[in-house]
């Protein structure tokens, strides 16, 4: 290819607050339309703004997770535009002094690590959602004043798959803070890509906004298709034209939503009504000293603090309440390779097959814990934990509990064993015969009858090497 | 309750009834019955009855701010100081008229019509807070909140020869006002006498968490600490305002009062600022006004409330309820604030024009370290003629005599106005501005004035 592809991304994020980012009423995802709001939502004559302080709160913890500048004079600006989804006709936002100015996060792609760059972070009110029927409009106020951030990226980044990473980076960390839901199919978390293509050396190309990506394999499809798109018209020597476009899932390809007809005024001006706050240095400080882990700190401790592979660090950064579960097992038990297997393995499985979320399954760590070292004391086999024991601790109960009444007691002790296995080979003269003649198979027969006389109690290693042992003894005589 | 008060309360129901046949000046009648049925504790105003103009909202009740897009507006909460003055035990009896979203100061601009001067029917009554300010003036209640952003109290209680308050940014909560311009826009009132203002700021000041701007700062018990001895108070003659009347009466009335504070101890002193900055009031006034008020009404569109037109698409129900719903005046100051607002022209209007208010500010605030209050005639002349001729907005009398008060909304200073005198039978004010949150000196000062002019309880016999 001969071009530079040149992409900035600005993904809105609603902040997980109680309430909304000037008024008292509650955000809540998928409540009933129109229950969620007051006057102020609703931009009635009279009412005026009160800064949500949780809001602000959340703001900073963001602009620390990713290394911005926080500027601690916040100020307000009204954005002026006329829209049946904006109740006040303006929209409250941060355009001269935003929060958080000049940060940055670090992106793995291909195995490089690249630093993105980020402008700001501003925080600003969300507008209402529209329902355009045939012949009417339906508007759901529960939405307006939600409180958002917006962050926006310099444009650092070549490709859809630096983009996806990019925002896959974002959103993971966003939601290990605590700062938002960040779920793209709800629009917690909405992004907007800016890609414009240049032939090499030459200055910027024309810009192009793809709007409300709605998930980050999207991101990606539509940067990949907008670059092979742009390419194309270059390629035969045409113009881009400045536009902006969505993504159809559809056929996997941008559209027109309209061309730039010059930029839009909105007749930016300082918010009247919110006089400056300088916020507390003492209160900026406590935010950013008690910010919870970051993935990649938790990363790095993992790597250290656990014996674990790459994959399962990676299973376990990626699923922030499944790590979360990790550590607390691990307050019980010093198998971490095991304790990463059977949450990323059977626990994840159940749950899925229950339709459970691990949040509110009733599984208590520190009987999954017990439940390994039980296995790993050989009190109770890994095919007794598997097939019987696990799916009880998931339901909350003690696997002790359980091992002691369903009569699950794996029996270690040599000379009990070694009765059984003499039993057997009594039973099974032919299979003796069939050792001696060089058939291994015997051996997995034998061991079936053994656990089948042991009720599946014989611990399988001992066995095992008991079994053998009495085999050779038996063909010498 | 008391017969006495729920009689005098009906009384004053049926008389604003009867009087707005011949002032104009109520948009709603408010049926008290279900305010004194509620009526539980004894307050400060415990059955007052009370006026308030129609840009505060009141649940349940129609609140229209004199605009035909608002014609059937039904709040559905009460502003901040509707609650306190109910829990106060006041009585509202009235929503008063007013110009249009408070924009003008003549009070003809109202949706209902012009509101006519109790003591010259001939004569405006003043604006924006009009319709207030007439229904005190003529006897009806002792109280009438209005809203005050250029001088929308303080001048048409100069016309309507009543006592006129605005108090210090923040003082008063502004949330369920419906706005004009919000770095401007004060709550103010209307009372026949001093007393009777320092009570009504005791009930409706305060801090209140729906208004950011409002101020933590206690609230005084400015009735009791009322004390009209202005012994050593410095009082300052903005001499440019003096400078720019031509009518002597209004000088001759205003020099008197002078010497008569003198000989209760005051020290006289002659303030002058800058000719240009005082020339620059208004149209510093009206590009922060404009741009400002062009935002705080863009929720005016017929979607979620007021009066709707039709349309095909949502933009065109907002356009047609938009161009029905505004007077031109409106529009016109939509317009110019939309000017003012946009990118290329911000910096040399908009911007400058903040820029202008804070040099008046500073000059203001620096004049004040030798003064305790300001003080000039609230207007060079009486009420003019609703048929009035056409004012010369650059005549530099009109510029600087009309339009002073403007440095009590620029600075957030407290400001009122008190009959001053009489001529033709009308009245006309005197008006005092002092420092941030320095109420009890300016009702101590305005007392003072009231004991020196005489002019105290004024009724206007309505002909």
């Amino acid at each position: 290819m001969n071009y530079d592809v040149v992409i900035g991304i600005e993904i809105h994020c609603e902040l997980k607050t109680k309430t909304k980012m000037f008024s008292g009423s509650e955000c809540k995802f998928g409540a009933q339309s129109n229950t969620c709001v007051n006057e102020i939502d609703l931009g009635h004559p009279g009412t005026l703004p009160c800064v949500n302080k949780e809001a602000i709160k959340k703001a900073i913890q963001a602009c620390a997770a990713f290394n911005l500048k926080i500027d601690p004079l916040l100020k307000f600006d009204r954005k002026n535009y006329y829209y049946s989804d904006l109740p006040k006709g303006f929209q409250i936002t941060q355009q001269f002094f935003p929060i958080g100015k000049d940060g940055y996060v670090m992106i793995d792609c291909d195995g490089e690590r690249k630093k993105i760059r980020i402008n700001r972070i501003h925080v600003e009110e969300d507008t209402a959602k529209q329902f355009h029927l045939d012949d009417e409009t339906l508007i759901d106020f529960n939405r307006a004043g939600t409180p958002l951030i917006e962050i926006v990226s310099e444009p650092d980044m070549k490709n859809g798959k630096e983009a996806a990473a990019y925002v896959e980076v974002l959103r993971q960390t966003l939601l290990y803070i605590g700062v938002s839901d960040v779920k793209m199919e709800e629009g917690s978390m909405r992004c907007d890509v800016n890609i414009s293509l240049n032939r090499k050396g030459e200055g910027f190309g024309v810009k192009n906004e793809i709007k409300n990506l709605n998930s980050i394999a999207n991101v990606q499809k539509a940067i990949d298709y907008e670059i092979e798109r742009q390419s194309k018209i270059l390629d035969e020597g045409g113009i881009i034209e400045q536009a902006t476009r969505r993504f159809d899932e559809s056929s996997k390809t941008t559209v027109l939503m309209r061309k730039k007809e010059g930029s839009v005024d909105y007749k930016f001006f300082s918010e009247p009504n919110i006089f400056p706050i300088r916020l507390d240095d003492e209160w900026i400080k406590s935010i950013i000293d008690n910010l919870e882990e970051l993935p990649d700190e938790k990363r790095e401790r993992f790597k250290n603090q656990y014996d674990l592979t790459d994959y399962d660090i990676k299973v376990l950064i990626n699923n922030k309440s499944l790590a979360c579960v990790f550590e607390e097992v691990m307050k019980f038990t010093k198998n971490s390779k095991a304790c990463a297997n059977w949450l990323i393995t059977d626990v994840l499985a159940w749950l899925s097959k229950n339709n459970v979320s691990l949040e509110n399954s009733s599984m208590k760590p520190e009987h999954l814990a017990l439940m390994i070292n039980m296995i790993d004391d050989k009190i109770i086999s890994t095919t007794q934990a598997k097939d019987v024991v696990l799916k009880e601790v998931m339901e909350g109960r003690n696997p002790e509990d359980v091992a002691s009444e369903k009569g699950l007691k794996q029996v270690s002790d040599e000379s009990s064993i070694l009765k059984l296995i003499n039993e057997v080979l009594d039973e099974q003269p032919q299979s003796i015969i069939d050792y001696s003649n060089g058939k291994d198979r015997a051996v997995g027969f034998l061991m079936g009858q053994l656990m089948k006389k042991s009720k599946g109690q014989a611990n399988p290693g001992v066995a095992n090497k008991l079994l053998v042992e009495a085999l050779k003894s038996r063909i010498i005589k | 309750m008391n017969l006495e008060i729920e009689k005098n309360i009906y009384d004053a129901y049926e008389n604003a009834k009867k009087l707005n046949e011949k002032l104009n000046n109520i948009v709603t009648l408010v049926d008290p019955k279900s305010q004194i049925d509620e009526l539980k504790d004894d307050g400060l105003l415990y059955g007052m009855p009370i006026a308030l103009k129609d840009n505060v909202n009141t649940k349940g009740i129609k609140t229209t701010a004199s605009s035909k897009i608002l014609d059937n507006y039904i709040p559905i909460y009460d502003a901040t100081i509707v609650k306190k003055l109910k829990a106060a035990g006041a009585i509202t009896i009235a929503k008063t008229s007013m110009d249009e979203l408070a924009m003008g100061g003549t009070n003809l601009t109202a949706f209902t019509g012009p509101v006519y001067n109790p003591y010259d029917l001939n004569r405006i009554s003043g604006g924006s807070s009009g319709g207030s300010a007439a229904i005190v003036a003529s006897g009806v209640v002792r109280l009438a909140i209005g809203s005050d952003t250029g001088d929308s109290v303080r001048k048409p209680a100069s016309f309507c020869g009543v006592v006129g308050v605005k108090p210090t940014y923040g003082r008063i909560s502004r949330y369920g006002i419906i706005p004009y311009a919000s770095s401007l826009d004060h709550v103010g009132y209307f009372t026949r006498n001093v007393f009777d203002a320092s009570l009504a700021l005791e009930v409706l000041a305060g801090r209140d968490d729906n208004d950011m701007t409002s101020s933590y700062k206690e609230v005084e018990s400015y009735s009791k600490l009322l004390n009209s001895n202005i012994e050593g108070k410095v009082i300052g003659i903005i001499s440019n305002v003096i400078e720019a009347i031509s009518n002597k009466n209004t000088l001759d009335l205003f020099e008197s009062l002078i010497k008569k504070l003198e000989e209760k101890g005051a020290i006289i002193k002659n303030i002058k600022f800058d000719d240009d900055l005082m020339k620059a009031i208004l149209p510093t006034y009206y590009m922060i006004a404009n741009c400002e008020a062009t935002a705080n009404h863009s929720n005016l569109d017929g979607i979620r409330f007021g009066v709707r037109e039709s349309g095909n698409t949502t933009e065109e129900i907002m356009i047609n309820s938009r161009t029905s719903g505004f007077g031109s005046l409106i529009k016109k100051r939509f317009v110019i604030g939309g000017y003012g607002l946009l990118q290329e022209n911000q910096e040399k209007l908009f911007r400058k024009a903040q820029k202008v208010r804070r040099l008046i500010v500073e000059a203001v605030k620096k004049s004040f370290d030798d003064i305790d209050c300001l003080i000039a005639p609230a207007s060079g002349n009486i009420a003019p003629l609703v048929s009035g001729s056409d004012i010369d907005e650059l005549d530099s009398e009109y510029l600087v005599a009309e339009n002073h008060m403007v440095i009590g909304n620029f600075t957030g200073y407290p400001s009122m106005t008190l009959p001053l005198g009489f001529e033709e039978n009308c009245p006309i004010g005197v008006n005092i501005t002092c420092k941030a949150f320095d109420e009890v000196n300016m009702f101590n000062i305005g007392l003072a004035i009231e004991e020196s002019t005489g002019l105290k309880d004024l009724v206007a016999k309505v002909k």
